[in-house]
């Protein structure tokens, strides 16, 4: 039964085959971080701080996704190992998964905000902490789900990285977070301490996920090859 | 005879056959795929996939669909409503018997 069970999981972990899903993940925390340093690191009434800038930007962020993996998938991944289509109900599942865990990390970075921002607190200690643990904690949930050790045990390393980078940023001294985010106060109505820790949180994530994905792509150019071409007969389902 | 190896016995045979068993539980997980997933997934050769495929389709738990992605012939595979019933039957009798 355990053996019919993993295979129930395999089409689950082939959805990340290509490390795509890394990919993407890294791209959006590293163009989000990009736009918020951006804003914060300029004076108020500059392009970057315009709301129809932040729109466009997130136009395009999701268009480069969208369409960058839809290019992986069908000039690499397809011809190489084989198209599957996810049935509805899994992807409603996960959709909701997906979103219950965007609430919870949403959640978790207002409250790591809240406390950050009070007086009393130390600026930097709460916010990258919460929202790394968070988002190492999802990590490793889902390569537990999808992911055998055996294939890749190396991806164990990511969470950890995770994790224990966000405690080292929220360890460091409030000047030097306050660095990355001058014009903070001004613009986001928040301190410069958090609103950099925040930014160095979300670059480290970015940076860990596209490493992974990267690697991940890396393996399976090198594993996989496209079938040799051999000549169509109709009728013939061995020929792709 | 013992009830658990009578339950052994009333088991579709034609899932219990572990290639085709491999292939049904592929199927079930997704909406369809093509035959170059199953073979990259099951490691099998073109001819045995295609032969369990095809007892698969006479048995009625498979559909196949021959199409084009392009200019490149595709075969896309996905299992009925015939085959999720039989599969789900099979997961059920195997659990009581084991």
């Amino acid at each position: 039964m355990d053996q019919i069970d993993s295979l129930l999981k395999r089409p689950r972990a082939y959805e990340n085959i290509d490390g795509v899903g890394e990919l993407n993940f890294g791209f959006m925390c590293l163009a989000f971080a990009l736009i918020q340093w951006l804003q914060v690191n300029t004076p108020e009434h500059s392009i970057w701080n315009r709301t129809y800038v932040f729109v466009v930007w997130v136009g395009l962020m999701v268009m480069v996704m969208y369409f960058g993996s839809k290019a992986i998938k069908k000039h690499i991944t397809f011809p190489r190992t084989g198209f599957v289509k996810y049935g509805t109900p899994g992807k409603t599942r996960s959709a909701i998964v997906a979103m219950i865990a965007a609430a919870c990390v949403a959640a978790a970075a207002a409250a790591g905000v809240f406390f950050a921002v009070r007086a009393h607190w130390n600026p930097t200690s709460a916010l990258p902490a919460v929202v790394g643990s968070f988002v190492a904690a999802g990590y490793a949930l889902g390569i537990a789900r999808t992911v055998p050790w055996k294939a890749a045990g190396w991806k164990w390393a990511v969470p950890v990285s995770i994790l224990l980078g966000s405690i080292a940023i929220a360890a460091l001294p409030a000047d030097l977070t306050a660095i990355l985010a001058p014009n903070a106060l001004a613009i986001t109505g928040f301190r410069a301490e958090p609103v950099g820790a925040y930014l160095l949180c979300l670059m480290l994530i970015g940076a860990m996920f596209l490493i992974s994905g990267g690697i991940t792509f890396w393996l399976y150019l090198r594993h996989t090859q496209a079938p040799a071409k051999e000549a169509y007969e109709p009728g013939n389902p061995d020929v792709q | 005879m013992n009830r658990e190896i009578q339950t052994f016995s009333e088991l579709d045979r034609v899932i219990h056959e572990p290639g085709r068993l491999m292939i049904v539980a592929l199927l079930f997980a997704v909406d369809r795929c093509d035959f170059l997933y199953l073979q990259h997934e099951t490691e099998m050769n073109k001819g045995t996939l295609s032969s369990h495929l095809s007892r698969l389709e006479e048995a009625g738990y498979v559909e196949v669909v021959k199409t084009y992605r392009g200019k490149v012939p595709q075969t896309l595979l996905r299992l009925t409503e015939a085959g999720r019933e039989a599969f789900q039957k099979y997961r059920k009798k195997l659990k009581k018997a084991l």
